[in-house]
């Protein structure tokens, strides 16, 4: 896991208390963060990924789980060529309404080609990476899907990901 | 809720913790909502028997008999959320 902007205070106090209450035992502590990396060259003329939460998935893949009760471990890949029409959203936990009007808004695939095609990003990576946010194993979660993305991400030669929760 | 804090209230017996999450997951977070739902779930299995039409009992009876009871609880969690939505009222915010 990465250092998160958490280390300089949170912006809505009482938040964690909260889903403590509502979700106990979900909260966890991590103390083996790893620092996030620099850009080894400027955006310009990176190759950039796109990780998102969002659920977003190629038409004619397997649904998200959204059924299990402990969550989906698996992501997809998204060809960072496809289209709206290409794919479709599988999540349960938050309102899609607007996605399904405009997939943009939570998964900016045209928006990252076209600042791809202006060249304010150096290119994009083949794929983008997808997966569902309701997981109640962190361990699990790292242990599996985060490792495998980031094979992934290193994989399709990655020089900066742009991470999305949903 | 995390895994660790289900399995702990699962090794002490501990049915309300565990219910409450199921209640938690099928209500996206209210309570109260999961458990209509889970009523909502078990009204519109009852409604299409009413008439006691026929039904593949040999499938139900292989698909119990052969498959795991992970597969069987999933498959469980899985005819939930395919009954609610036949209900026509759908109050999760996402699609399945």
């Amino acid at each position: 896991m990465t250092a998160t902007s958490s280390d300089r205070g949170q912006l809505r106090p009482g938040l964690w208390a909260t889903v403590n209450e509502r979700y106990p035992g979900s909260m966890i502590t991590k103390r083996d963060l790893v620092p996030l990396a620099r850009l080894a060259k400027p955006l310009a003329e990176s190759r950039l990924t796109f990780v998102s939460t969002a659920g977003v998935q190629p038409k004619g893949t397997l649904p998200f789980d959204v059924a299990h009760p402990v969550g989906d471990y698996s992501f997809r890949r998204v060809p960072s060529t496809a289209t709206p029409a290409d794919l479709e959203i599988h999540q349960l936990k938050y309102p899609t309404a607007g996605a399904n009007r405009d997939l943009n808004v939570i998964f900016p695939i045209e928006r990252l080609r076209e600042l791809a095609a202006e060249g304010t990003i150096g290119g994009l990576t083949p794929s983008f990476f997808s997966f569902i946010g309701y997981n109640m194993d962190p361990e699990r979660l790292e242990r599996t899907l985060a490792e495998e993305i980031a094979a992934a991400v290193a994989a399709d030669g990655a020089e900066a990901a742009l991470l999305a929760p949903a | 809720m995390s895994l660790q804090y289900l399995k702990d209230a699962a090794d002490r017996g501990d049915a309300e913790a565990l219910i409450r999450y199921v209640r938690l997951h099928l209500g996206d977070g209210d309570e109260a909502r999961g458990r209509a739902e889970i009523d909502k779930a078990w009204v519109e299995a009852l409604k299409p028997l009413l008439d006691v039409p026929p039904t593949d009992r040999a499938f139900i009876h292989e698909t119990l008999a052969t498959k795991d009871p992970a597969t069987l609880a999933h498959l469980f969690f899985d005819l939930h959320f395919y009954l609610v939505k036949r209900s026509g009222e759908w109050i999760h915010d996402g699609n399945l």
